[in-house]
């Protein structure tokens, strides 16, 4: 503290002089006239330089407030941007789905996935209409890529379908390009089938697999998948791998067709299954 | 304390002066004066010190300023400055040498070179006259007419020294 008193001893004549430089400058500025206008003006300009060369020093404290700031804002445009990707994408498919409902003979409902399941034997869809949009039971269930499965459960707003990659699903299917027939089933393992097909028959690898006339269920002509082996011998038939059209790990929404099979023909089937047992 | 009054008196006598009758000296178109309160005030600086200079030199030209009604600060800033300075100039030893000889004329030149400089510069701030003019027109000019005077007391003093 003497230290300290000492060494400001020593200052005071300095002390005392800039106490009165500092006094005879607020006393020019005080003054209004031309002068004291035009050293306001000089001294605006000289902070003006000072501040400007002083504010390439970063401010710790403004700093800190800044980041926090561009953070949140961060925050708040990778959420916008994450919902306009989303809007983007869902635009995308809802214009797929708009063309091809466009393009289909049949009276479809738009339905959008709510639960799916797809690592079990029998797998399923719930979708969020049912009985109110006029859904029922046995109803196909299809997107602009091909077949889904067939609905099998319906309430008042929601509906369960089988998909492609369940058991209890048989699918009477023909090669688009050779109208050789088989069935269409999955094997529980991670493959689609194509079953039923003669040995001799002309299957290549690539070729498209459609919903046959055969099936009671199903409209004929819709794309399930293409072959991707040429078959695999199981006795006298042989087994045709089958890579569906959809993805069945990223679909979305769906169309159930309005479309259910003839009584007539299925009550004759049935009549005639029962005669020959 | 005697001292001090006896500084005060003369500073204000030198002020008046410089406000009444020194007008009637003045040179050049451009009406240059000597400053007379500027050579009371360095006599004093070399006396008593940077302190005293600069106390006296503020409150002289802030009566200055006062009896001019106009730009109030500007000569208690420049006279400030100079009193200031001129205590630099204050060493026991070396004081008579200083106020006796024709240093205390170099030290008045230096001290009113300071004082003229910071008044007349800031003076004619917004006109339309460049440095080199105020320099060459009023600066110089009154600095060279202040320096002359300065040897007037200097006179004096030896007249004193001499008759003892």
């Amino acid at each position: 503290m003497k230290t300290l008193l000492a060494y400001f001893g020593n200052l005071k004549e300095y002390i005392v002089f800039s106490a009165l430089v500092l006094i005879s400058i607020i006393l020019i500025f005080q003054n209004d006239n031309i002068q004291v206008r035009f050293i306001r003006v000089i001294a605006v300009n000289v902070i003006g330089v000072i501040q400007t060369g002083f504010s390439v020093i970063p401010n710790v404290f403004e700093l800190e407030k800044e980041n926090k700031t561009l953070r949140e804002t961060n925050i708040n445009l990778s959420k916008e941007l994450s919902f306009l990707k989303e809007s983007k994408l869902e635009n995308l498919r809802l214009n797929q789905m708009l063309e091809f409902k466009l393009r289909t003979n049949y009276r479809v409902v738009t339905g959008r996935i709510i639960g799916k399941t797809l690592i079990q034997t029998r797998n399923n869809i719930t979708l969020n209409i049912g009985e109110n949009d006029s859904v029922k039971v046995g109803m196909p269930v299809i997107t602009e890529k091909g077949l889904v499965g067939k609905i099998v459960a319906t309430s008042g707003n929601y509906s369960i379908a089988q998909i492609l990659l369940n058991k209890d699903l048989k699918v009477s299917a023909k090669d688009q390009r050779s109208r050789v027939d088989g069935i269409i089933s999955w094997d529980g393992q991670g493959k689609v089938l194509m079953k039923n097909v003669s040995k001799s028959s002309d299957v290549l690898v690539g070729d498209v697999i459609i919903t046959s006339e055969y099936s009671n269920v199903f409209p004929a002509g819709i794309p399930i998948g293409y072959a991707t082996t040429a078959g695999t011998l199981d006795n006298l038939f042989k087994n045709i791998e089958v890579e569906c059209f959809v993805n069945f790990e990223t679909i979305e929404e769906v169309f159930v067709l309005k479309y259910l099979s003839d009584d007539e023909r299925r009550d004759l089937e049935k009549k005639y299954k029962e005669k020959t047992k | 304390m005697q001292e001090y009054l006896k500084y005060s008196g003369i500073m204000l006598l030198l002020i008046i002066v410089q406000k009444t009758l020194i007008w009637l000296l003045a040179i050049t178109s451009y009406e240059v004066t000597p400053d007379i309160v500027m050579i009371g005030l360095v006599y004093i600086g070399i006396k008593k010190g940077k302190i005293t200079g600069s106390v006296s030199g503020f409150l002289s030209g802030l009566i200055l300023d006062i009896f001019s009604f106009s730009f109030i600060g500007l000569m208690a800033l420049s006279k400030a400055s100079a009193g200031f300075i001129s205590g630099f100039f204050y060493e026991e030893t070396k004081m008579e040498r200083y106020l006796n000889t024709y240093i205390f004329t170099i030290i008045v030149i230096f001290c009113s070179l300071i004082n003229n400089i910071i008044y007349f510069t800031i003076y004619f701030q917004g006109t339309n006259l460049v440095f080199g003019d105020i320099l060459f027109r009023y600066i110089v000019p009154t600095t060279v007419y202040t320096a002359i005077f300065s040897i007037i007391p200097i006179i004096f003093a030896r007249r004193r020294r001499f008759a003892r």
